[in-house]
């Protein structure tokens, strides 16, 4: 054995020997290491725990609900900030243990407030952010329904009075006396049996006199 | 008949207004509730709650802090990173006042989204008075709802969160947020 190879030997062995207690020593001192446990915020998880494929879909679903707070536009499915992405790991956990969406949104909600939720649960003066749009709609809706139907009206009896004070060809005057004249006037000028036009004889039937 | 119109119109009118004020008013109202409001400022839902409890290991050291084991004196629970420009200006304010509140009051450091070299390095550089914290994961910062940095809590002897203050410390603020976690008393 060269000098070089049992250099080397010994450079290893030495090596391992600093090496074996650091790594026996690491994983100790991680499970000394305790986040705040989840359990303590939210309870027991309350459905199976999940991995692979579903695991990856409910966390990207759940992360995509939760609004990243120091970019405050975007969810933390979307933020790549380091806080959104602690904070998607930290919905992976969750949801790999078993926690629900709602379960998982509890717990930013009680650290964070309701402002993490991207959209605000329907309950007390939310029901108006949920409500409102809507409420509004009808509202809008009847009242165009009913300046319409106004409208619609104002102009049907406006035409039909209009109309009504139009002469036509058999108008009459009121005046009885007047109305006579006015027929025998037809007569001599148009032709007209007893003063009514031929339209008219049509279509009443009758000779108004 | 034309006289019957113009009694019409104001009536009318008088509807149109009605109905745009009950639509802007409340907005003109909530604008002027809130003029004076920081729109950054969210109000933690943790005040009045016990803290989440965690353990988190010393910066440079084997040694873990239990938060539960600090019960019995009002603890300042200040989060904050390297990287962070306001954190350089609070540091020596915390110290200092780690030092004179030193065994009424326990000041602790936790340092998120961070690597840990460059925290020794920084507490070799700066000094310290006070034990600071890695919260390698960030699920420490997240339990208390940390937004950025530096925000600091404020517990009283029971492990109760009394206020946070969001922003550097100052000499001052940190008495006042003392008085309410009690450690006057």
């Amino acid at each position: 054995m060269t000098s070089r190879s049992l250099f080397a030997r010994l450079l290893v062995g030495a090596l391992l020997l600093f090496a074996l207690p650091l790594a026996a020593q690491a994983p100790a001192r991680s499970d000394e290491v305790k986040a705040p446990d989840p359990k303590w915020i939210v309870g027991e998880p309350a459905g199976p725990p999940l991995t692979g494929v579903e695991l990856e879909k409910e966390t990207a679903r759940v992360a995509s609900l939760l609004r990243c707070p120091v970019c405050q536009g975007l969810s933390v499915n979307d933020s790549p900030a380091t806080m959104a992405q602690n904070m998607k790991r930290q919905v992976r956990d969750l949801v790999a243990k078993g926690y629900s969406e709602e379960q998982a949104l509890i717990y930013f909600e009680k650290a964070y407030g309701e402002f993490v939720r991207l959209e605000p649960p329907m309950r007390g003066v939310n029901w108006l952010v949920w409500g409102a749009p809507v409420a509004l709609l009808v509202i809008g809706g009847v009242f165009v329904v009913f300046v319409v139907k106004r409208m619609q009206r104002a102009t049907k009896e406006s035409s039909e009075s209009a109309q009504r004070a139009l002469p036509g060809r058999d108008t009459l005057p009121d005046d009885e006396h007047l109305a006579h004249y006015v027929l025998r006037t037809r007569e001599l000028a148009y032709g007209w049996p007893g003063g009514v036009s031929p339209d008219s004889r049509e279509t009443s039937g009758e000779v108004a006199r | 008949m034309p006289h019957r119109r113009v009694v019409e119109r104001p009536s009318l009118n008088r509807k149109v207004l009605i109905a745009g004020l009950v639509v802007v008013v409340p907005f003109i109202v909530l604008l002027v509730m809130n003029l004076g409001r920081d729109p950054r400022k969210v109000d933690s839902p943790l005040i009045g709650k016990q803290a989440p409890p965690f353990s988190l290991r010393q910066v440079g050291t084997p040694a873990v802090v239990d938060l539960a084991a600090l019960r019995g004196k009002p603890v300042v629970l200040n989060f904050w990173a390297t990287w962070c420009v306001p954190c350089y200006a609070e540091h020596p304010v915390l110290v200092a006042a780690g030092r004179q509140y030193e065994g009424k009051v326990q000041f602790v450091g936790v340092v998120f989204d961070d690597q840990e070299d460059k925290i020794a390095q920084f507490l070799r550089e700066n000094g310290t008075s006070y034990p600071t914290l890695f919260d390698e994961s960030g699920k420490t910062a997240i339990a208390f709802g940390v937004y950025g940095v530096p925000e600091t809590f404020f517990i009283d002897a029971n492990g109760k969160i009394v206020d946070k203050y969001v922003g550097p410390l100052d000499p001052a603020t940190i008495e006042a947020k003392l008085r309410l976690a009690g450690a006057f008393r």
